[in-house]
């Protein structure tokens, strides 16, 4: 078959008239996709991924038209690309469109995504390009248009590019919902099967990855593997004194004077943060301590203006550029050849995402990729060994797929019925396809359905309740207004209530969270997209600013972006300590630690991998208790609310919870009952899941999991644009809304997908379950410190606070006061 | 402690767990933001929030009105939540049970229905009303005259306790100003405004089941 098709000669030829050849990867997976086989690619960034599935496709259709394939035009959508982020659809376009015209083939590469222009998707309506790049919420948006089915009815192939990245997610499960449709519609009208093909970076679970992309399983699906071993080099940034270097709450830019040189010596730059807020006070202070570099340094992150994050990208391109400061924004496979030096500052929380952002420099095949490693706190170079290790062992995380998002199933079913409208067996059987829902009952399958035509199952005389229509099995939205609202919000990224910021005389700036917003008076300076700026006065949900030359500005902090520590790094990060307790160590971060090691072991103790340490201190604060797992911040939060819940049978009292990656902290006012002899039990398998049930924390966990489930499933009102007044009375709280349906709907399903969630993805029990049954059988050391100690110092000063009681409430108010 | 007695300005207020006032001198019960047909309003525009939270506010007045036996209601604003919708007919079927009992309502900013359907279901519209030298107004107001009192809600005050420990919890409140106080709202549908319990004369928290006097 190789050598006789056609297309496979065009395209060889066309690479060797240009010095290449293909890949062994991507030949194998030119094969596989002639064969009219789905898989997934799975090939690090940088060695022609795209190419093994686009120049397949290309094939294949010069094979089905050897003759007029330079000649023949609109061929209808034949490639449907989905890819997570914007900027990933533009590069890949400009690839693709590099190939077709040097081929002489007539496509049109089209890009849909919540930037394009009105005129586009108009004239994309009119005439669909051969190949369409697009985001879920884009796909989702399509198949939310009047006669959608046309516009797929020429399709052959579907890619999911960077499917790492969504598999986990609910994005994900907006493309496995996606897919279920277009698979629908070709057998529905009797084309041959789509192909399906993911492209994935290394994770530890791509078989589960391959079936979940594809829904079904697939024994003729296949695994295509770039056999390319990618070099990394890990350097970290050392302090110079150790002592002195802060043990919390810091940003890093101490070291920043270290990382000037590195800098200046590359050609370009990307400095990562891990958080918005970061890298403004980053990018202001690089420009502090640099001036010359005004104009050659960026800021990228996903609240600042598109136009300037286009502008970054184009100029990273062409490599006018010497530094971006930049967050996760810049993750994914953007391919930026001028950039040769990558800088992770503070810890990257996990092996996966620590490879991909270091393949951000030397992407050209063989180079090696350097990433420096800058510390914001001492104890982070523990990672930094940590890292290293993992990337000699090869050690890379796996990613949970998502079960039964029935918010998401929720908002596809009212996307289906604002379109056409949708018959209920034809969809059940769909998404009933899916990894996601293949668990889903009837009954469960029948509340959702009465949840859009009467509201759910609450059914009284009086109700008004309006959204789909039902006609037997078929359910359609005839509401212009509903139809509206509906797509105004597809999507199930959910951030807090976003405002624009602009200056007084017109001009865009960026994007703020209402909260930072509403703490800030009249005059006060913050700083957004690397200005200073003054806020002046909200007006029709639009922040109004003008310029300031304030050296002093108050940093807006986003939520969300703290990500938590993965169990592969965890478990490292506990062989680490060993490697430092030994005292010969040659890693050089922790040489480097060794005077901090030195003092903890001189307050307290340093834990070996067979320990769990135990500091018990007493402050003005009240009465603390310190430990640490190393098992992620999520896995600590549940062990240390576990362990609250188990000393609080003890005794009635409260505690005030903390948690970091590292450890947790419980704070009481009264003296702790703990002992050497009865920690033990803390920490058994008997009664967990009775335990867990009955710490208070599960509710305020599913609280918090309720936000976005309520703003996904279209239960909280966001507003039209221009019409906020109009609106009022329908606005809510999620939190509201959760205490609502705790008390008057306690069945309701969206309700209990917020306690699954927080027991199975935030409490991860199985995960939860090996490190108690791991700790039980350790040895457990308590110190009692007369000082706060280096490893309990980033839990007290920088961390995320919960609560658990055994008082009543009525005594535990009598102890409190009133805060002023 | 499902209420507390507090004896202010030479009157008998008892302050009940079930967000509303009982003044004993003039028989009166009053609550603040019951906000009826909140939940209708929500569902009629799609969003599938529980459908009986409406039918449970009345209920829980009803209960009030039982134990009590007051001779007039004061709602101090905002009895519903917005237009018309079938709330309303509900609370006319409602009203129906306490013939004798006057209702009154000093209206707020969510009362924008047309006079003629309060007319229908047998409720006295206020812009404001004066009862002995207590005043009352849906939004709080701190004018200086000592000359009277004003009773107010609008705003669903809740306080902020905290403790050792760093305990904090948020609870909804009484909340007594100089010459102006705020009355938790009564329906449950409702969010909570956190207050400043220093500048307070006095605030009662409520607690589950309980009244509670922290300042």
């Amino acid at each position: 078959m190789k050598n006789t098709a056609s297309g496979w000669k065009v395209i060889t030829t066309w690479l060797a008239a240009r010095d290449r050849q293909p890949f062994a990867f991507q030949e194998e997976a030119w094969t596989h996709y002639l064969q009219g086989k789905s898989g997934l690619v799975n090939a690090p960034t940088g060695y022609g991924k795209t190419f093994s599935l686009f120049l397949g496709v290309v094939i294949d259709w010069i094979n089905r038209h050897p003759k007029d394939y330079t000649s023949k035009t609109k061929n209808g959508l034949q490639l449907l690309w989905i890819t997570p982020l914007r900027a990933l659809a533009k590069d890949i376009a400009r690839a693709m469109e590099e190939v077709l015209q040097e081929l002489d083939i007539p496509w049109q590469v089209g890009i849909r995504s919540g930037d394009t222009p009105v005129s586009t998707r108009a004239a994309q309506k009119k005439n669909m390009p051969e190949v369409l790049l697009i985001t879920p919420e884009s796909l989702h948006l399509l198949i939310g248009q009047k006669e959608y089915p046309k516009v797929f009815s020429y399709l052959t192939t579907v890619v999911a590019d960077e499917w790492h990245e969504l598999l986990g997610t609910k994005r994900g499960v907006m493309i496995e919902l996606g897919l279920s449709r277009l698979k629908g519609l070709a057998k529905k009208e009797g084309r041959p099967p789509i192909k399906i093909w993911g492209i994935s970076a290394t994770i530890g679970n791509l078989a589960e990855a391959m079936d979940v992309l594809l829904g079904t399983p697939d024994p003729q699906a296949v695994i295509v593997r770039a056999k390319i071993d990618k070099k990394i080099e890990l350097q970290s940034i050392l302090p110079d004194e150790i002592e002195k270097y802060p043990w919390a709450g810091h940003l890093g830019t101490r070291l920043l004077y270290k990382a000037l040189p590195i800098v200046d010596e590359s050609r370009t730059t990307l400095i990562f943060t891990n958080v918005r807020s970061q890298t403004e006070i980053w990018y202001q202070e690089i420009l502090r301590q640099c001036p010359d570099l005004a104009g050659a340094l960026a800021l990228h992150h996903g609240s600042i203006d598109m136009e300037l994050r286009i502008w970054v990208e184009e100029a990273l391109h062409t490599g006018t550029l010497k530094a971006v400061v930049c967050t996760s924004s810049l993750d994914l496979g953007v391919d930026f050849r001028p950039v040769d030096t990558v800088i992770q500052v503070g810890s990257p929380k996990g092996v996966a995402r620590f490879l991909q952002r270091a393949g951000r420099s030397g992407h050209q095949p063989g180079a090696t990729s350097k990433i420096w490693f800058l510390p914001t706190h001492s104890l982070e170079l523990v990672e930094a060994a940590a890292l290293k290790a993992a990337i000699a062992q090869q050690v890379v995380e796996s990613r949970m797929p998502v079960i039964l998002a029935f918010d998401v199933l929720l908002q596809y079913l009212m996307t289906l019925a604002i379109s056409d409208g949708f018959h209920a067996g034809e969809i059940w059987v769909e998404v009933r396809n899916t990894f996601c829902f293949r668990d889903m009952t009837e009954d469960e399958w029948q509340w959702l359905l009465a949840f859009l035509t009467t509201g759910g199952d609450a059914l009284y005389s009086y109700d008004e309740f309006k959204k789909v229509e039902r006609e037997g099995d078929f359910f359609i939205c005839r509401s212009r207004m509903q139809a509206m609202r509906h797509r105004l919000h597809i999507g199930v990224i959910v951030s807090d209530a976003m405002l624009k910021v602009k200056f007084m005389g017109g001009g865009f700036i960026g994007m703020i969270e209402e909260w930072f917003i509403a703490r800030l008076t009249a005059g006060d300076t913050f700083s957004l997209g690397g200005r200073i700026l003054e806020f002046v006065m909200i007006k029709d949900m639009t922040v109004l600013v003008r310029k300031s030359n304030a050296k002093k500005a108050i940093v807006p902090s986003w939520m969300g972006g703290r990500l938590p520590l993965s169990p592969n790094l965890g478990k490292i990060l506990r062989e680490t300590f060993n490697e430092a307790l030994s005292g010969n160590t040659t890693t050089p971060e922790l040489q480097v630690l060794q005077p901090l090691f030195n003092l903890q072991e001189y307050l307290s103790h340093v834990p070996k991998a067979d320990e769990l340490l135990i500091e018990m201190i007493h402050t003005r604060d009240g009465y603390h208790l310190f430990a640490y797992p190393f098992e992620g911040r999520l896995v600590n939060e549940v062990m240390a609310t576990l362990l609250a819940y188990r000393l609080s049978k003890r005794t009635p009292i409260t505690f005030s919870i903390a948690m970091n990656d590292y450890g947790f902290e419980l704070l009481s006012d009264q003296p702790i009952p703990l002992t050497p002899d009865d920690v033990y039990e803390l920490f058994s398998l008997d009664h967990l899941n009775i335990d867990l049930q009955a710490s208070v924390n599960s509710t305020e966990m599913a609280r918090r999991k309720f936000r976005d489930i309520a703003v996904i499933a279209g239960l909280i009102f966001q507003g039209y644009p221009g019409k906020h007044k109009q609106s009022r009375h329908l606005q809510s709280s999620a939190s509201l809304l959760f205490n609502v349906f705790t008390e008057y709907d306690p069945q309701n399903l969206l309700l209990r997908q917020a306690f699954n969630e927080a027991f199975f993805y935030q409490m991860e029990e199985a995960r939860l379950r090996e490190s108690l049954d791991r700790i039980y059988h350790s040895k457990i050391v308590i110190t009692y410190p007369e000082q706060l100690t280096p490893f309990c110092f980033p839990i007290k000063v920088d961390s995320l606070r919960e609560q658990l009681t055994s008082e009543k409430l009525e005594d535990r108010i009598k102890k409190m006061r009133p805060e002023f | 402690m499902e209420e507390v007695i507090y004896n202010f300005r030479n009157q008998t207020w008892l302050l009940s767990a079930h967000r509303a006032v009982f003044w004993k001198e003039e028989q009166a019960l009053i609550v603040s933001d019951i906000h009826l047909g909140k939940s209708a309003h929500f569902r009629k525009a799609g969003i599938a929030v529980p459908a009986n939270i409406g039918q449970d506010d009345l209920y829980r007045l009803q209960k009030l009105i039982t134990v009590y036996n007051p001779a007039q209601v004061i709602i101090v604003g905002d009895m519903f939540h917005s237009s018309h919708n079938n709330d309303v007919p509900l609370f006319k079927l409602w009203r129906q049970q306490f013939p004798h009992i006057r209702f009154k309502l000093v209206k707020g900013n969510h009362d924008i229905m047309p006079k003629q359907v309060y007319i229908d279901i047998d409720v006295e519209v206020y812009d404001a009303l004066q009862i002995q030298e207590i005043h009352f107004a849906h939004e709080p107001c701190e004018e200086a005259d000592d000359s009277k009192y004003t009773f107010s809600g609008h705003i669903h005050p809740g306080v902020a306790v905290s403790g050792a420990g760093r305990q904090r919890l948020r609870l909804p409140c009484f909340y007594f100003g100089r010459n102006c106080s705020i009355l938790p709202a009564f329906g449950r549908f409702t969010g909570l405004a956190m207050l400043d319990a220093e500048a307070a004369d006095a605030v009662f928290v409520i607690a589950n089941n309980s009244v509670l006097k922290i300042s």
